[in-house]
């Protein structure tokens, strides 16, 4: 009697630590729910818990919800991946694409999308594109599908109307970008004291270089890898000439707020108290500036030597895991999400992001008295002169990340944009060949 | 007779070694698998998800000439400055704490305080702190006429501003258990060392500081290794690192490397070499306290 009762106390112990070693091997429990991970803030989150509640309704599968933060998401998916535990649903970012392709996590969704009678001719290029991946390029207009986009983020910049009129000056035209030397005049033009304490407390701008560079590299002809992304390029004049003007417009010009104002109240704080005149807005932005005090609208970036006007568009993706219970399901939320009339309009209805279809895009840009005015910019960009940041479609973003980690001297006028980036190329080429040989790796390591 | 104690005994014997079993299942399945299997993994090319590819010592080769890792192990050492500093004050708090004074309770909340808060929170409370202009820090320090540094965003200050913290943090628990020694020093020793004319000075010297040195040597052991493995204050105030990777520690570097560059292997090979330092200046410590200990019989 007692011996048994020990060993079904031992052999109950083993099972128990067993199953919690190897537990939930099998990845989705089958239990006709969806599980779907995302990440926003409050306006996203209630958006997308209305678009998901119709989704359920029309078709009886239940979803349940997990958001985190923007900061936390990384780490919280990488997580549930690595404990076998992968939400069926979730976003993927354009840059770990490639490893979640050639580790097995994302499902090849192309026949799924297709048989959903999706019209990606109707969805941005750009977007959908970011999701196919041929298992040597990411990108390719031919390569299989593992996601579609949830949405494009255009970067445009944005001016504040009303700063702008009181100030006298010409309104800038959505059609012609600035030359650098004409925003630069603007910028000298605007910041000044206004309430005469002798303290400068309105300015023409204020840059962060990580996000906001982009576009003025590229416009000036730099780019910071060649066409195969093999080779970092930012030793270069045109890249050093494009740092040291952002640069300049602190140290030398005086046309943003300083270092240490700047620590004060960010820039972004500042354009939203109607302090700068020029600042760079996204799609996820718009809902809150129109919140705001002043009218504002949007421009093409000022446009460096190549008089080409340039800026990036971003995309997060929604992919499917390659472990779920129900792909059927999993995919078809996946294509309501990204290209269902309904759930996009309401989506852009909470202004947070632009449409993914294109007719409706043109029917919102199209749209009277809507702020801002010139929504078309954004669709420009997305469509015609925007660019996908340089590391989103690199096997990681470690080499890229290397250019701003010690770029503190140059924008606080201690080293020359050209000595910082001759430093810095050799840096940044060695992560980039230590990703790409990865990347090699990995799928020669899936092919197998 | 016989038999039936032996069967008592055989059934005891049982019983304890199912008792037994139960840590050293524990151990082998949450110890020393995942100790053995991140010592595998380090010698792996591994992004965390996929295939691991076995490339021998190529991740230790590699860490030696990782600048940033580098750099975050000497800014993990530097942090360790506010250990002595920190101990010294939590034993002068115990002295003090150790009188009759009035609000004692009080106090020895207060300073206990930080000990049972959130850290989490308490980063984000410095953070505020230490902010250039509104910061209650430069605040207090103008009062003086002092022009604060902006603290997190300076290579130089960033790094002591943590210190600071971190000092604060630890403060109470340190002051409680040197409390407890303090308090656990025969009253006798004290008497006789006042008959032979020892002052408040000498006493504190060789009596109180050799009576409370194995708390010293074990605050200082379990101080190191907790300040090897600094990261949630890191994170939270400045979550890029720092300026110029100035604040920027070993574990946030591999969390980094782990989590958003992917490279599980690599990261687990330099938490390896930080396991392994950690271990090492422990076994200084016990060797070199063995050689100065003495006891009273």
């Amino acid at each position: 009697m007692r011996k048994s009762r020990l060993t079904t106390g031992i052999v109950a112990t083993l099972v128990l630590a067993s199953t919690a070693a190897c537990g939930s091997g099998s990845g989705t429990d089958d239990d006709g729910k969806l599980t779907f991970m995302f990440r926003g803030g409050e306006d996203e989150k209630a958006a997308y818990q209305e678009a998901i509640d119709r989704f359920s309704e029309e078709t009886g599968v239940e979803v349940e919800v997990i958001v985190t933060d923007a900061d936390q998401y990384a780490t919280k998916l990488q997580a549930a991946i690595s404990g076998n535990n992968v939400p069926d649903v979730f976003y993927i970012e354009q840059a770990n694409l490639q490893s979640y392709v050639t580790s097995g996590v994302l499902l090849d969704i192309t026949d799924h999308v297709e048989a959903a009678g999706v019209d990606l001719d109707n969805l941005w290029e750009y977007g959908v594109n970011s999701y196919r991946y041929d298992g040597t390029l990411q990108g390719t207009p031919d390569g299989a599908l593992y996601g579609l986009p949830k949405d494009v983020g255009p970067f445009a910049m944005g001016y504040n109307k009303t700063m702008l009129e009181a100030e006298g000056i010409e309104l800038p035209s959505p059609d012609e970008p600035y030359t650098w030397d004409e925003w630069l005049d603007v910028l000298k033009k605007v910041t000044k004291d206004t309430d005469g304490n002798n303290e400068v407390d309105q300015w023409g701008t204020g840059l962060n270089v990580q996000w906001n560079m982009q576009g003025f590299a590229w416009s000036n002809g730099a780019d910071w890898t060649n066409e195969d992304r093999t080779e970092v390029t930012v030793d270069t004049p045109e890249m050093a000439e494009a740092l040291q003007y952002i640069a300049d417009l602190t140290t030398v010009d005086e046309v943003t707020p300083n270092a240490e104002q700047a620590a004060t109240l960010d820039t972004y704080q500042r354009w939203m108290e109607g302090e700068l005149a020029f600042f760079p807005v996204g799609p996820w932005d718009v809902s809150v500036y129109n919140e705001l005090d002043f009218d504002y609208d949007l421009i093409p970036f000022p446009a460096g030597s190549t008089g080409e006007p340039a800026t990036w568009v971003g995309s997060l993706g929604i992919g499917v895991s390659a472990t779920t219970a129900m792909p059927e399901e999993a995919a078809e939320l996946v294509t309501y999400l990204s290209a269902d009339e309904t759930a996009q309009q309401t989506l852009v209805d909470a202004g947070i992001q632009v449409p993914n279809l294109k007719d409706m895009a043109a029917e919102w840009a199209a749209e009277e008295g809507t702020s801002p005015a010139n929504r078309q910019e954004f669709l420009d960009i997305v469509e015609d002169y925007g660019r996908p940041m340089p590391a989103a479609m690199t096997y990681g973003a470690a080499w890229y990340d290397e250019m701003w980690t010690n770029i503190q001297p140059v924008l606080d006028g201690q080293q020359t944009a050209e000595e910082y980036l001759a430093e810095v190329e050799p840096r940044m080429q060695a992560l980039l060949d230590e990703s790409n040989d990865q990347a090699e790796q990995a799928a020669a390591a899936s092919a197998n | 007779m016989a038999g039936t104690a032996s069967r008592l005994h055989r059934s005891e014997n049982r019983w304890a070694l199912a008792f037994v079993a139960a840590p050293v299942i524990g151990y082998l399945l949450f110890t020393l698998y995942p100790v053995c299997f991140a010592v595998y993994a380090s010698l792996t090319n591994w992004n965390g998800l996929g295939v691991m590819r076995f490339v021998g010592l190529d991740n230790y080769v590699k860490l030696l000439s990782d600048a940033n890792f580098l750099e975050s192990l000497y800014n993990t050492f530097f942090y360790m400055i506010g250990i002595p500093i920190g101990l010294g004050m939590s034993l002068a708090l115990a002295v003090a704490m150790n009188r009759k004074i009035v609000g004692l309770t009080a106090f020895r909340t207060i300073y206990y305080v930080p000990v049972i808060s959130s850290l989490a929170a308490i980063a984000i409370l410095w953070q505020w702190a230490y902010n250039g202009d509104f910061g209650l820090v430069n605040q207090a320090l103008a009062l003086v006429g002092i022009d604060g540094p902006n603290w997190l965003a300076s290579t130089v200050w960033a790094k002591p501003a943590i210190i600071l913290m971190a000092i604060w943090k630890g403060l109470g628990y340190s002051m409680i258990l040197y409390l407890a020694a303090i308090q656990s020093v025969p009253r006798s020793l004290y008497e006789a060392a006042q008959l032979d004319g020892a002052n408040g000075w000498q006493r504190f010297r060789t009596i109180t500081l050799p009576m409370v040195r194995p708390v010293t040597f074990f605050l200082v052991v379990t101080n190191v290794i907790g300040g090897a493995q600094i990261f949630t204050e890191i994170n939270i105030m400045t979550p890029s690192g720092g300026p110029e990777y100035s604040t920027a520690s070993a574990v946030w570097h591999i969390w980094r490397q782990a989590f958003r560059y992917q490279q599980m292997g690599y990261a687990t090979a330099m938490a390896i070499v930080l396991g392994l330092l950690i271990l090492i200046i422990t076994l200084i410590q016990f060797s070199l306290n063995r050689r100065n200990s003495f006891a009273i019989d």
